[in-house]
């Protein structure tokens, strides 16, 4: 096809024919959009009640997408959260008045769980402090919007450090209990939401609840990897730990069952305090291990570095010179690696993060790395989590279907150590009914390169994925978006069906995240 | 083939990591008033009006600059739109007063003698002791005329004459700077990129006879304008620094300058007012400095406002 050139700030003759989409499966990508029945009149009845919603570009534009940039829509008007009562004020009034209210933390959402199609868009970030220190019982109260990179700062000065996040700065505490949360430490520790102690909930309906364990529990097990369903979480009281600066191995392969195979091999035996893989390449595996301390290193190093199938930097660049010699052709493919590996390694080796060969604030230079070196207005990372025998089976699946998909693109492999008291929480989440111990979970990211693909190819890969995991009788960590066409075929009629009596149960005029689950 | 575009708003992915370190976002907790919230709003055709809160309380850090990975020039894009704001200020009068009053002292300055410049700024004229010892310290000569006019305008959005920038320019060139106003200094590193040109900062704490007496009880606090201008390199610079004396730094775990102030552009010739100082109280939580020692004669006034701990400015270590 030949596509003219267009000046940049003009619109171009549309390329595409009348007839070229025809006998194309479509999906649709958004959802509807609320039609805005009785807003204004809605409006009225919050400020009467005392809650400041702002409507208008200014105020609107800020949340047109969310980090996976593939989902846009707008709110009719935001409010920024500032106390429990203001949110319980809001979930009254829209429920009274039958309008729709999408919750906000981070935005990190990839499937447009966090893009509001009118309504509310209720931004969570508003309440974002720390509430209270306990440094004696290691915990902390904090409010739920707050990021955990903010927690962070404020609990380093006490030297002190949460347990568990995303590897990424800008995930907010109450979207990560609400969706898990998976760090290099899920494989010892559990997901991130496993470190939640209690909550502060604001039900559907607008009362305020206090839930653990022990108090109003079945909220609590519903709120916990609830995907926003049946509630906002307002606060929340977290375990943390004394902090600890970490040291680093890397081990490289160039298979990846191999690979994996290790990493479970660790896990099982506690070998490390985290472990996780990065795929550069097909042939270019990386198997991250880390210890918070030196006992564990040492333990480490004596009884379990020698298992390990994989080689250190120096063997494996050997290895891969070999490899590339033998094939000339691919020598394009050699560049790429030597290219990535000259600019992603230094950024795990700042000189200002490491002491004594040792690395401080881990999730800074995780999370820089990830957005600098991953990182587009795009990010498109179907996933699967699976029992830990059908993980091997399911990445080099997932794998080949990057490869049909991309030019590049990585993989990231991560154990998750599951709870059995936790498991009224895992029901209906990313963690698949079947796992014992241990679930695993990867992600398929694509690298965009500034290149720019269609919807419809995003789209066409996730569902790709997504198959393999109906196939596999696997989960997945992002639920929204396109996702929701998964959720029945995965669970099955009757579990979806008896979540959905609970939610009209909490939610009866079906306001909340409306668009993520149900 | 097209000329790539410079990256601006419309590249701007919303990840939020510019608000992890911006003052106004931590004052706010709205995402209106935050580099990312600007570029979202001026995605959806935003105008400098509609965003007139936002860019009157931006303290111009430039913290947000080294974190976006991006790589958009958010302090470009929030200088642009503040120009654009400017004439319609309804201060622009008072500002312009005070403008012409520093280029009138500019005008009447003397051609410098050759040799190295220092740029002190009005803040630190209006401490003639400290400013003798700096300038003893230093050894270099104090620049008669400082550019105080062309850093108000650069702050303020107004307007600096070609003629005037020239002139203050080609007494500048090709010496060695140091300068004692950070959005300044960044403005010089673009008009002089041949230039060598240091923070007063960087040019005070880099003298033995300072750095010796920096102790690892200090909270030592960098000037955040002139550090972010040359992040990359203070990084480094810093962190030796840090390793070297021992003592604590208002840098966060992403080694961005935590500032002391976020006083509003209304607000920048008025004295410093409780409110101005919350972000002084936040910094010293959980901390227990002392001493606090400032690049900064503002971040001195904030501290001495929250604390009773002594606090010297930088110069005033090598005072024995």
């Amino acid at each position: 096809m030949n596509i003219p050139p267009v000046e940049p700030g003009t619109v171009g003759p549309c390329p595409v024919a009348p007839d070229a989409l025809q006998g194309i499966k479509r999906q649709q990508t958004n959802p509807a959009r609320w039609n805005g029945a009785g807003w204004q009149d809605f409006v009225a009845a919050l400020r009467s009640a005392g809650v400041e919603l702002t409507e208008g570009r200014a105020a609107c534009g800020a949340y047109v997408t969310d980090a996976g940039g593939t989902a846009y829509g707008q709110p009719h008007g935001v409010v920024i959260a500032h106390s429990a009562g203001e949110v319980a004020a809001l979930l009254r009034t829209a429920q009274a008045h039958r309008v729709p209210v999408t919750v906000r933390g981070g935005g990190l959402t990839t499937e447009g769980e966090a893009v509001a199609y009118g309504g509310v868009l209720l931004d969570m970030t508003g309440m974002s402090r720390v509430l209270a220190i306990d440094a004696a019982a290691l915990t902390v109260r904090v409010e739920a919007g707050i990021y955990w990179h903010s927690l962070a700062e404020e609990l380093r000065r006490e030297k002190l450090d949460y347990l568990s996040a995303p590897l990424n700065l800008t995930s907010s505490v109450g979207g990560t209990l609400g969706v898990g949360g998976i760090d290099v430490n899920s494989a010892r520790l559990g997901c991130s939401a496993d470190q939640a102690l209690s909550l502060q909930v604001v039900t559907p309906t607008g009362e305020i609840v206090e839930c653990s364990d022990t108090e109003n529990a079945e909220l609590f097990q519903r709120v916990i990897l609830g995907y926003g369903q049946f509630g906002v979480i307002t606060e929340a009281t977290l375990r943390i730990r004394r902090y600890t600066p970490l040291s680093m191995h890397y081990y490289y392969y160039s298979s990846l069952a191999t690979a994996i195979e290790d990493l479970q091999m660790l896990d099982r035996n506690d070998a490390s305090d985290y472990s996780g893989i990065l795929t550069i390449m097909d042939c270019a595996v990386n198997l991250l291990v880390a210890f918070d301390s030196d006992e564990r290193e040492a333990a480490f190093r004596r009884d379990w570095e020698a298992r390990l199938r994989g080689h250190g930097e120096f063997g494996f660049a050997l290895c891969m010179l070999g490899h590339y010699a033998l094939r000339p052709w691919k020598a394009g493919e050699a560049l790429y690696l030597l290219k990535r590996k000259q600019a992603v390694f230094p950024e795990f080796r700042r000189p200002e993060y490491m002491r004594d060969g040792k690395m401080h604030d881990r999730s800074v230079v995780f999370s820089r790395a990830v957005w600098k070196h991953w990182g587009s207005r795009n990010m498109v990372i179907p996933d699967l989590a699976t029992p830990a025998d059908r993980f091997v089976a399911a990445v080099e699946r997932g794998n080949a279907v990057c490869r049909k998909f991309f030019p590049h693109y990585t993989l990231y492999c991560v154990g998750i150590k599951l709870r059995p008291e936790h498991r009224p929480h895992y029901e209906m989440s990313c963690v698949p009914p079947d796992a014992e111990g241990w679930a695993y979970g990867c992600e398929f990211e694509p690298m965009i390169e500034g290149e720019v693909y269609s919807r419809d190819h995003f789209q066409a890969f996730k569902n790709a994925i997504y198959d393999i995991g109906v196939d596999l009788g696997a989960s997945y960590y992002r639920f929204g978006g396109m996702m929701k066409g998964y959720i029945r075929r995965v669970f099955g009629d009757a579990l979806v069906d008896r979540h959905l009596a609970m939610k009209r149960k909490a939610d009866p005029a079906m306001i909340l995240n409306r668009d993520v689950i149900f | 083939m097209f000329a790539a575009a410079p990256l601006d708003h419309a590249c701007c992915s919303g990840c939020s990591l510019c608000r992890l370190v911006c003052p106004m976002w931590r004052q706010h907790r709205d995402p209106r008033f935050s580099p990312e919230g600007l570029a979202k709003a001026r995605q959806c055709g935003a105008t400098a009006a509609e965003l007139t809160a936002p860019l009157e309380a931006c303290s111009l850090c430039g913290a947000c600059d080294p974190v976006c990975p991006e790589g958009i020039d958010l302090y470009a894009m929030v200088m642009e739109l503040r120009r654009d704001l400017s004439p319609a200020l309804p201060y622009r009068q008072a500002l312009d007063a005070l403008q012409a009053k520093f280029a009138l002292a500019a005008a009447a300055a003397e051609a410098p003698a050759a040799g190295a410049q220092f740029l002190p700024g009005p803040a630190l004229r209006a401490h003639p002791v400290l400013l003798a010892r700096v300038k003893a310290l230093l050894g270099y000569a104090c620049a008669a005329d400082d550019g105080a006019d062309i850093a108000l305008a650069l702050e303020t959005g107004g307007e600096i004459s070609p003629a005037r920038r020239r002139r203050f320019l080609d007494r500048l060139s090709g010496r060695t700077l140091a300068v004692g106003d950070g959005l300044l200094l960044r403005q010089l590193r673009q008009w002089l990129p041949g230039a060598r040109l240091q923070s007063l900062g960087e040019a005070l704490a880099s003298l033995t006879t300072i750095r010796r007496r920096l102790a690892s009880t200090d909270f030592y606090v960098i000037e955040p304008r002139a550090y972010h201008a040359d992040y990359e390199r203070l990084v480094a610079y810093y962190d030796r620094l840090q390793v070297e004396t021992g003592c604590a730094l208002n840098l966060d775990l992403q080694r961005i300058a935590i500032p002391a102030l976020r006083q509003a552009l209304p607000r920048l010739a008025a004295p410093l007012a409780d409110a101005d100082a919350t972000q002084a109280r936040w910094m010293l939580q959980g901390r227990r400095p002392q001493r606090i020692v400032v690049e900064s004669l503002a971040d001195r006034a904030a501290f001495e406002r929250v604390c009773d701990i002594p606090v010297l400015h930088l110069a005033e270590l090598a005072q024995d």
